[in-house]
């Protein structure tokens, strides 16, 4: 391979990487946990649509805004989860924020 | 022989009178025939067209300045400290409710160096951040205000094209009310929330009425 295909090759790769990561969209999910996994995260939304979270070793899990552990996240907690992802089927959770149980909104 | 050092003799009374009549004759007719032309338009004999007097008292028409033809509806042409718009401004006013923990951002569409005054209040304070997005993507909003606010008035001259305006979250349990008022040289007004709906904002024009010379809101 020469060099010049070579760096044709790598700048290919590092385009094909990027542009998905760049596509995705922000998502912001407002409720109450119902089910929590090792990495993954069930909420049902005010709307009451329910979102399948994906958490990784990234994810800042706080509350109050002091780190805590995922351990910490339990059934029937009221969060905050600002996530990533191509859809809201396919959310990766950047944050997760433990709230006060929400008052029931009468907003828009 | 000696020069007559005498005193003069004063005229008679009938020089005088001869005298003072010849002068009203003489203002009288200059009166009738240069002064009321001249100076109010009146032309009793037809001398002040004849000699074009009457013109000088025709008071000068005012003059119509156009402003410069690059000025737009939207975007400005600076004279001085002034900026020339061809078109008048809009205004806009809106009532928004945020949800615990909701955000939303309520952004104009304005040309650059388009001018624009607002005044916002919120019934909590609100995690704020006043910014603009030229739209070049991902990271490219520039921030003008960011605080932690429950008000804020003011105005903004857009240093760039695209999206200027506010983001606004409810950083607690219950909901929030915001309250905003605006004017300015903007095009369109956009509010997006967190839960990733999105609502154009109809604006109000102002229309000049010709009776009053007021700007009436349509």
């Amino acid at each position: 391979m020469t060099r010049r295909t070579s760096i044709v090759t790598a700048l290919a790769l590092a385009f094909s990487v990027s542009v998905p990561l760049l596509a995705h969209d922000d998502y912001r999910v407002i409720g109450i946990v119902t089910k929590v996994q090792a990495s993954k995260l069930d909420v049902k939304s005010k709307a009451g649509k329910n979102y399948s979270i994906k958490l990784n070793k990234e994810t800042f899990v706080n509350r109050a805004k002091k780190k805590v552990g995922a351990s910490e996240l339990k059934a029937g907690q009221s969060v905050v989860v600002d996530a990533t992802g191509d859809s809201q089927d396919d959310l990766l959770a950047l944050e997760v924020r433990i709230v006060p149980a929400i008052v029931p909104s009468t907003a828009k | 022989m000696s020069p007559d050092l005498s005193t003069p003799q004063p005229p008679s009374k009938r020089k005088l009178a001869v005298t003072t009549a010849i002068a009203l004759a003489v203002a009288v007719v200059l009166l009738a025939t240069v002064v009321l032309p001249a100076e109010y338009g009146l032309d009793p004999l037809h001398t002040g067209a004849m000699l074009g007097l009457t013109a000088l008292s025709v008071p000068p028409a005012a003059k119509a300045v156009s402003i410069p033809p690059e000025a737009t509806e939207f975007k400005p042409v600076q004279d001085g400290p002034i900026g020339y718009y061809n078109a008048a401004y809009k205004v806009d006013s809106a009532e928004l409710k945020l949800g615990p923990y909701e955000y939303l951002e309520y952004k104009y569409r304005m040309e650059k160096d388009a001018s624009m005054l607002f005044s916002w209040s919120a019934s909590a304070a609100v995690a704020h951040d006043f910014h603009g997005d030229p739209g070049t993507g991902k990271g490219s909003e520039h921030s003008y205000d960011k605080k932690d606010r429950q008000s804020s008035s003011g105005t903004l001259v857009a240093p760039f094209a695209g999206m200027h305006g506010w983001y606004w979250e409810n950083p607690s349990g219950e909901t929030i009310t915001i309250s905003l008022k605006s004017a300015g040289f903007y095009s369109s007004a956009m509010e997006f929330r967190s839960d990733r709906t999105r609502r154009a904002h109809e604006l109000t024009s102002l229309k000049s009425s010709p009776e009053t010379g007021r700007n009436e809101s349509k």
